[in-house]
């Protein structure tokens, strides 16, 4: 089984080698290429020098983008799954192994790592929170499945959603949509829990005023995916 | 405002709406793109379906007729939806631009397959 680990990172130069480091620790079997989309800092430079494997974004995409450009490479290279770790930290990659094991067990096509099965950890700010139960609600009503965190870019996925994600997949904010998207088709999508670290340096790409914005955008997005066509 | 116009407007601000759903459902149009259009349809339904609300506004701007006031919204809210395109498309025409320099770059400086002066990495 050939794994990779998509790492985005955005001027994440104060945790992109000790997030590395940990995934050389833990996730041995795991390949991984880190996506520079287009820093101002020194990430890409400390990616160079440690002898990091990275794609460098020529623009800045977003977060979507810069996955996307993961799962792209992740299809072309032939990978059977892959899986997303924050540049930043926040994902512990102890839970990768467990992640691959339950996919593949289970048969599935993305398994997410949810924060709030067990509720340990990092449990994120009370606002984020509200705002993640109605988005795990909305997505309940129109799919019919219970996602208790929709927006955890812990997911891994197998080889049908790399090539579905490398051809369609959200700008921003891509994380509740996608799941949607994904689920209309009928693929199988499960949850483990797993415990989630606060950012470890640099601040969180999403800010009060973008908070609006964000609900309405995608809330608009999950209703339209839900009659979308091919 | 009388009730004929009131349906009118709402029948084709419902058809409109509709129509861009569905272009988004297509993927023809990008929902970011969309959602000024959606703020104006609604704006103009509820402008429409509330003529006192409109009655008001176009006393203290010293319009005549509310129908007036709704439709002279309606273009002040289109000429700011056409701003933000302008916007739009001088950081789109921008990041075509670092594109095409970078597939150039790339591509070296031809001819010569072994003289590529400006490698960036793999």
């Amino acid at each position: 089984m050939k794994k990779l680990i998509i790492i985005p990172a955005y001027n994440e130069s104060e945790s992109i080698e000790r997030t590395v480091r940990d995934i050389q620790e833990h996730a041995k079997d795991f390949d991984y290429i880190v996506i520079n989309d287009c820093s101002t800092d020194r990430t890409l430079e400390i990616c160079r020098e440690q002898g990091i494997p990275v794609i460098s974004l020529p623009i800045n995409m977003g977060i979507g983008g810069a996955v996307q450009t993961g799962y792209l490479y992740a299809y072309r290279n032939g990978y059977d799954m892959a899986v997303q770790v924050d540049g930043d930290g926040q994902h512990d990659p102890a839970f990768l192994t467990q992640m691959a094991d339950y996919l593949e067990k289970h048969q599935l096509d993305m398994v997410i790592g949810s924060r709030f099965i067990e509720k340990e950890g990092f449990q994120s700010s009370v606002i984020r929170r509200v705002g993640i139960r109605y988005f795990s609600g909305l997505i309940r009503i129109l799919t019919g499945q219970t996602i208790t965190d929709p927006t955890s870019g812990l997911r891994m996925v197998g080889r049908d959603v790399i090539k579905l994600f490398s051809e369609r997949y959200p700008n921003d904010y891509p994380e509740p949509e996608s799941v949607t998207a994904i689920l209309r088709r009928g693929k199988r999508v499960e949850e483990i829990p797993v415990v989630m670290r606060e950012r470890s340096g640099g601040i969180s790409s999403i800010s009060m005023q973008k908070s609006v914005y964000y609900m309405v955008k995608v809330s608009l997005a999950i209703l339209i995916e839900r009659i979308r066509s091919e | 405002m009388n009730i004929r116009i009131q349906i009118i407007v709402v029948a084709i601000v419902v058809a409109a709406l509709v129509g861009l759903i569905n272009l988004i459902r297509r993927n023809k149009l990008q929902l970011k793109y969309a959602l000024l259009w959606f703020g104006l349809g609604i704006g103009i339904c509820v402008f429409a379906c509330f003529p006192g609300l409109t009655s008001y506004l176009a006393g203290v701007m010293g319009i005549y007729t509310p129908i007036n006031m709704l439709f002279f919204a309606g273009f002040c809210f289109s000429l700011a939806i056409i701003f933000s395109l302008s916007v739009a498309i001088s950081r789109l025409s921008e990041r075509v631009k670092k594109l095409s320099q970078e597939i150039a770059l790339l591509k070296g400086t031809g001819g010569d397959e072994e003289e590529n002066t400006l490698t960036e990495g793999e």
